[in-house]
């Protein structure tokens, strides 16, 4: 978090001075008034947004998740780690790990590739946000577009390796080691 | 924007109950909720002011020429791969998604962005490659592009079948 926020402060401060160049301060006033507006009709739904984050957050357990994938193979493997993917809630410094010990104890290549994709492409606790601060409709759109991927590409995944896991079909065994240097 | 925040709360309030229910632990995400929003807040109030400059600064040309609906492919490939710079958290990107959209940009560019952003984000090239290396990072991101570039073109068929009614 601390990286964006230094990241998108030093490119808004070099646009605003781009914008003093280009237009004055008339231009940069303009600027900062459509970026009011956007923050003060969004902030009631970024509000809610916040729960429905944090609740996700503590409903969803990481035991639960786990009881998910020990249960499910094949097709229904694919769609439940898909959708697990979407539910897993934290960033990748939590999520990785979590896959890497899953790998670890030798769960199909397709199982975890459909659990990254899912919370690449779904991440139930994103959608609020991408509703409240795009737009509902391209939210929705985007989601249907998308839904199919993780679930396309883990079936692609298992028709090509089948069961093996993810060493057997990278051949880079001790490559997920570096799971233990990064584990928060 | 008001049946949004509705609905949102609606959906707030259901997961309190739930929570409250099944785990007893809807305070705790209440408090989770709080700190995730007190640590976001910077965040999304300097990705508005970003949003706002590149709203006046993007040209109408550019956006016309690069960006919209009658760009095209072109749209759908800068979409993909500026999504794919735009290494940064959904709290920061998204605002700025908002304005490139608000300028103009056609439906098709706005989903591979933001496709783009999901499957093929740089923020997430360190931790692909150092769990489970190199190749598997060129792999899915080879497969990952052809689906945002696929994602992005359904968008802008659907905005040409809709726009054509």
């Amino acid at each position: 978090m601390k990286r964006s926020l230094l990241i998108v402060s030093v490119v808004a401060a070099v646009f605003v001075i781009v914008a003093f160049l280009v237009g004055g301060r008339a231009l940069v006033l303009e600027g900062f008034n459509i970026s009011i507006n956007s923050a003060t009709q969004s902030a009631l739904m970024l509000f809610a947004s916040f729960i429905v984050i944090g609740q996700i957050q503590v409903l969803l357990t990481k035991e639960m998740l786990d009881r998910w994938f020990k249960r499910s193979s094949g097709i229904k493997g694919i769609v439940v780690s898909a959708v697990a993917g979407g539910l897993f809630p934290g960033g990748p410094y939590i999520y990785f790990p979590f896959v890497a010990s899953f790998a670890e104890k030798g769960l199909p290549f397709y199982v975890l590739i459909a659990f990254l994709l899912g919370k690449n492409t779904y991440d139930f606790a994103r959608f609020p946000m991408e509703a409240s601060l795009i737009a509902p409709n391209i939210a929705i759109i985007r989601n249907l577009i998308t839904l199919p991927v993780p679930i396309i590409i883990g079936l692609l995944a298992k028709r090509y390796f089948g069961n093996k896991t993810i060493e057997n079909v990278l051949g880079q065994a001790g490559e997920t080691d570096a799971t233990n240097d990064r584990s928060p | 924007m008001l049946q949004t925040t509705v609905a949102l709360s609606i959906v707030a309030v259901i997961l309190i109950m739930v929570n409250a229910k099944l785990s007893g632990r809807h305070m705790e995400g209440l408090k989770a909720g709080l700190k995730q929003a007190l640590l976001s807040i910077p965040l999304i109030i300097v990705a508005f002011i970003l949003a706002g400059m590149l709203e006046v600064l993007i040209p109408r040309e550019f956006v016309q020429s690069w960006l919209s609906r009658e760009a095209g492919l072109k749209g759908i490939v800068l979409g993909t791969f500026g999504g794919m710079l735009l290494a940064v958290g959904p709290y920061a990107s998204f605002p700025i998604i908002a304005s490139i959209w608000a300028s103009g940009a056609g439906l098709g560019t706005v989903v591979a962005i933001l496709t783009g952003w999901a499957l093929l984000g740089l923020d997430k090239a360190p931790f692909e490659t150092a769990f489970f290396g190199t190749k598997f990072y060129v792999y899915k991101w080879g497969v990952s592009a052809l689906f945002c570039l696929g994602a992005g073109f359904i968008a802008h068929v659907l905005e040409l079948v809709l726009l054509s009614r």
